[in-house]
C-alpha cells in the first residue's frame, strides 16, 4: 500500500463517511436485502477499524495522546469483539412442554457459522410453572420449574423466571412471554401401533382467541385441525389472574368433514385408528442466548470510558471552564498551550 | 388530572416564570438571580410532585410517557441550573434554553397522567443506574444546545447576548459539554446493554429505541471528528450540535413509544 494511500485512509473525511454510512445502515440497512444486516453493519465498522489503524501509523497526535489512542484501540477491539461473538452465538427459542425432555432438535435459532454446537448435551425436563397477573393483564413474576439430571437416578430441581435463567454448559436459557397449553394425545393405527405426543397450541392469553392448531396423524399425511374449546372463562380481563389450566376445556378434532369433541380420557375413530385425548399439559417458552464473549466485550468496553475519561480530563486540566490556559510544564518542557494546538486531531 | 395534588401544575407555571425572567434579563443585561430563584423553587416543588407519585405507585418515573417527560423537564432544569451554577459566565444563555425546554413542560399539560405498573424487566438495579446516565447525558447535552442557540441567534441578528463571552468561547464551552455528555451516553448504553442481558439474554439486539440511541451515540462521534477538521466553524458546529440534540430527543421521547415489546415491557 502506498504511502499517500494510508494518509488518505487516515483522513478524518473517511472516519465521517463511515460513520455516516454506518448511521444510513443501521437505521435502513434491515430491509430485507441479499445480505443479513449483520454483514452490513459489519463494513462500515471494518472500514473505520482500517480508517483507525491508518491514522495510528501515519498520526502523530494520535500515539502521542494516550487517552485518545487508547480509546480508539479499546473501541476496535470491542467492534472485533462484537463480530468475534455474533459469528460464534446462538439466539434462539423453544417450547417445552410439562412433564417432557428439553429436545435440542427442536431449537429454532440464528446460529453463528463458528458455534461450538452443545445444545445435545444440555438435559433438563420441564416441570409446572406459575405466572402471576395483574388487573388488566400485566404480567408479572414468572417461576418455572426444572429437573436437572443429578447424581445416579436422582433430579435436581431448579426454579428460573424472568431475569434468572437456566445457565448450562453455557447456554442461558430465559422463560419467555410465551406459553400456553398442549393437549397430550395418544394414537393407535389399526395395527395396534400407538404414538403419543403433545400438540402445542398458541401462546396463551396472547392467543386466547384462536388456540387451534394443525396435527398430522402419524403414518398419514392427512392434517386435521385440533383446538381446545374453553367453555367458561379462564380469566377476567380487570382480576388478578394465576396462569392455569382451564378445567373443563374439551378438545375437538375436525376431521373427514366431521366434528368430534373430547373430555380427558376419551377417544374417537379416526384414520383407520383412534384417538384418545390422554389430558391437557402446558408449555413453557424460552429464549436462548450463547454469548461466551460478553465478559470480555464488557472489560474492553470499561477500559474503553476509562481512557476516554483520561483524555476528556487531560483536556480539561490544560485549560479552565473560564477561558484560561493552565501554564504547567509537561514532560517535554512545552507549555499547556502547545499541547493544545496538538489535540483534536481525531 | 394532577393525582398527587397541584405542586406538578404549580411546579410548571414556575419553570414558565423563570423562562421569562431569563428572557427579561437577557434583554436587560441583568444578573438572572430572579431566574436562578425561580428555577430552584420550580425543581423543589416539582420534585415533591415526582417523590409523591414514586411513592404512590412504588416505582420510579420512567414507564410511560407522562413520567418520562416529567422526570426529564425536572433533570434538564436541573442540569442547566447545575451548568450555569458551575460555569457563572454562561447565565445568560438561559435566556435561550429555558424556552425550548418549555416545549416539554406544553407537551406534558397535553399527556393524560394515568396510574402505571412496572413490567416485572424492570426490577433492576440497572435501569434506575441506565435512566439516571442518559439523563445526564441529555442535561449536558441541553447545556450546550444552550450555548449553540446564542452563537446562531448572534450570526442572525436575534440577539445579542453581551454578557457572554464570545462565539469562539461559547463554541469551545459546548464542546465540552458534548465531550462530558459523550462520555455518560456510552455508560448509558452500557448499562442499557448489561440491563437488556439481564432481563432478555441478549445485550443488543437493534430494537428500534437501541438502533436510536446508537445513531445518537454516532451523531457525538461524527461532531467530536467534525470540529477537527480545519474548516469547521462555531456556526457549523452550532448546527451540529443542533443537531445531535434533535436526534437524541427522538431517541428519548419518540422511539420508547414505537419500540418492540422489550422497552414497553408487554405481556
Amino acid at each position: 500500500m502506498s504511502h499517500s494511500l494510508v494518509h488518505r485512509l487516515a483522513s478524518l473525511r473517511v472516519t465521517l463517511a463511515c460513520i455516516g454510512v454506518a448511521v444510513a445502515v443501521a437505521l435502513f440497512g434491515d430491509g430485507g436485502g441479499a445480505w443479513p444486516f449483520g454483514v452490513i453493519i459489519a463494513l462500515p465498522f471494518g472500514a473505520l477499524c482500517l480508517n483507525l489503524l491508518a491514522a495510528m501509523a501515519t498520526n502523530v497526535t494520535l500515539r502521542s495522546n494516550a487517552g485518545l489512542l487508547g480509546f480508539h484501540v479499546a473501541l476496535a477491539t470491542l467492534t472485533l469483539l462484537t463480530a468475534a461473538d455474533r459469528l460464534t452465538g446462538l439466539a434462539g427459542h423453544i417450547e417445552v412442554t410439562e412433564g417432557l425432555g428439553f429436545d435440542p432438535s427442536l431449537v429454532e435459532a440464528d446460529i453463528g457459522p463458528f458455534h461450538p454446537w452443545k445444545l445435545d448435551s444440555v438435559r433438563f425436563v420441564q416441570g409446572g410453572f406459575e405466572i402471576n397477573y395483574d388487573p388488566g393483564m400485566k404480567r408479572r413474576e414468572t417461576v418455572s420449574t426444572l429437573y436437572l439430571p443429578g447424581d445416579g437416578r436422582a433430579s435436581h430441581r431448579v426454579e428460573v423466571g424472568d431475569d434468572s435463567p437456566l445457565v448450562i454448559g453455557g447456554y442461558r436459557f430465559y422463560t419467555s412471554f410465551n406459553k400456553g397449553f398442549a393437549p397430550l394425545v395418544t394414537f393407535t393405527d389399526g395395527a395396534g401401533r400407538a404414538y403419543s405426543g403433545t400438540i402445542h397450541l398458541p401462546s396463551y392469553p396472547l392467543n386466547y382467541f384462536k388456540q387451534g392448531n394443525d396435527w398430522t396423524i402419524p403414518g398419514t399425511s392427512k392434517p386435521i385441525k385440533v383446538w381446545l374449546h374453553l367453555p367458561d372463562e379462564v380469566y377476567e380481563e380487570e382480576e388478578a389472574w394465576h396462569f392455569r389450566k382451564p378445567e373443563n376445556a374439551r378438545l375437538v378434532v375436525i376431521a373427514e368433514g366431521a366434528r368430534q369433541e373430547m373430555r380427558p380420557g376419551e377417544s374417537i375413530p379416526l384414520a383407520g385408528g383412534h384417538l384418545r385425548y390422554e389430558e391437557l399439559r402446558s408449555w413453557m417458552g424460552y429464549t436462548i442466548a450463547y454469548n461466551p464473549l460478553v465478559p470480555w466485550m464488557l472489560a474492553t468496553v470499561v477500559v474503553a470510558i476509562l481512557f476516554l475519561a483520561w483524555h476528556v480530563a487531560g483536556k480539561f486540566r490544560a485549560r479552565s471552564w473560564d477561558g484560561r490556559a493552565r501554564a504547567r510544564p509537561s514532560r517535554r518542557g512545552e507549555d499547556a498551550a502547545v499541547g493544545r494546538k496538538r489535540a483534536y486531531v481525531r | 388530572m394532577f393525582a398527587d395534588g397541584a405542586w406538578l401544575p404549580i411546579s410548571l407555571g414556575l419553570y414558565l416564570a423563570a423562562a421569562l425572567a431569563a428572557i427579561v434579563s437577557a434583554v436587560r443585561a441583568g444578573a438572572f438571580q430572579m431566574t436562578i430563584l425561580l428555577l430552584s423553587v420550580a425543581l423543589s416543588v416539582h420534585g415533591i410532585a415526582i417523590f409523591k407519585r414514586w411513592i404512590r405507585l412504588d416505582h420510579g418515573p420512567y414507564v410511560d410517557l407522562f413520567e418520562i417527560l416529567s422526570s426529564n423537564i425536572w433533570s434538564l432544569h436541573f442540569a442547566v441550573l447545575i451548568g450555569c451554577l458551575a460555569v457563572p459566565r454562561i447565565k445568560a444563555s438561559l435566556a435561550a434554553v429555558l424556552p425550548v425546554l418549555l416545549v416539554l413542560v406544553v407537551w406534558l399539560l397535553v399527556v393524560p397522567e394515568r396510574d402505571t405498573l412496572a413490567p416485572i424487566t424492570y426490577g433492576t438495579i440497572w435501569l434506575p443506574v441506565h435512566v439516571t446516565l442518559g439523563k445526564i447525558f441529555l442535561g449536558c447535552a441541553v447545556l450546550a444546545v444552550g450555548l449553540s442557540l446564542v452563537v446562531l441567534a448572534r450570526l442572525s441578528g436575534l440577539g445579542t447576548f453581551v454578557t457572554l463571552p464570545g462565539n469562539r468561547a461559547l463554541d469551545e464551552l459546548a464542546y465540552r459539554f458534548i465531550l462530558i455528555a459523550f462520555i455518560f451516553e456510552t455508560l448509558m448504553l452500557v448499562a442499557g446493554a448489561i440491563w437488556a442481558q439481564d432481563a432478555w439474554g441478549r445485550y443488543w439486539a437493534w430494537d428500534p429505541l437501541e438502533t436510536w440511541a446508537f445513531v445518537t451515540w454516532l451523531s457525538v462521534a461524527a461532531y467530536l471528528h467534525f470540529r477537527a477538521l480545519r474548516w469547521s466553524a462555531p456556526a457549523l458546529n452550532a448546527v451540529f450540535v443542533l443537531g445531535i440534540f434533535v436526534v437524541a430527543f427522538s431517541t428519548f421521547f419518540g422511539m420508547p413509544f414505537v419500540s418492540t415489546a422489550p422497552h414497553k415491557g408487554a405481556i
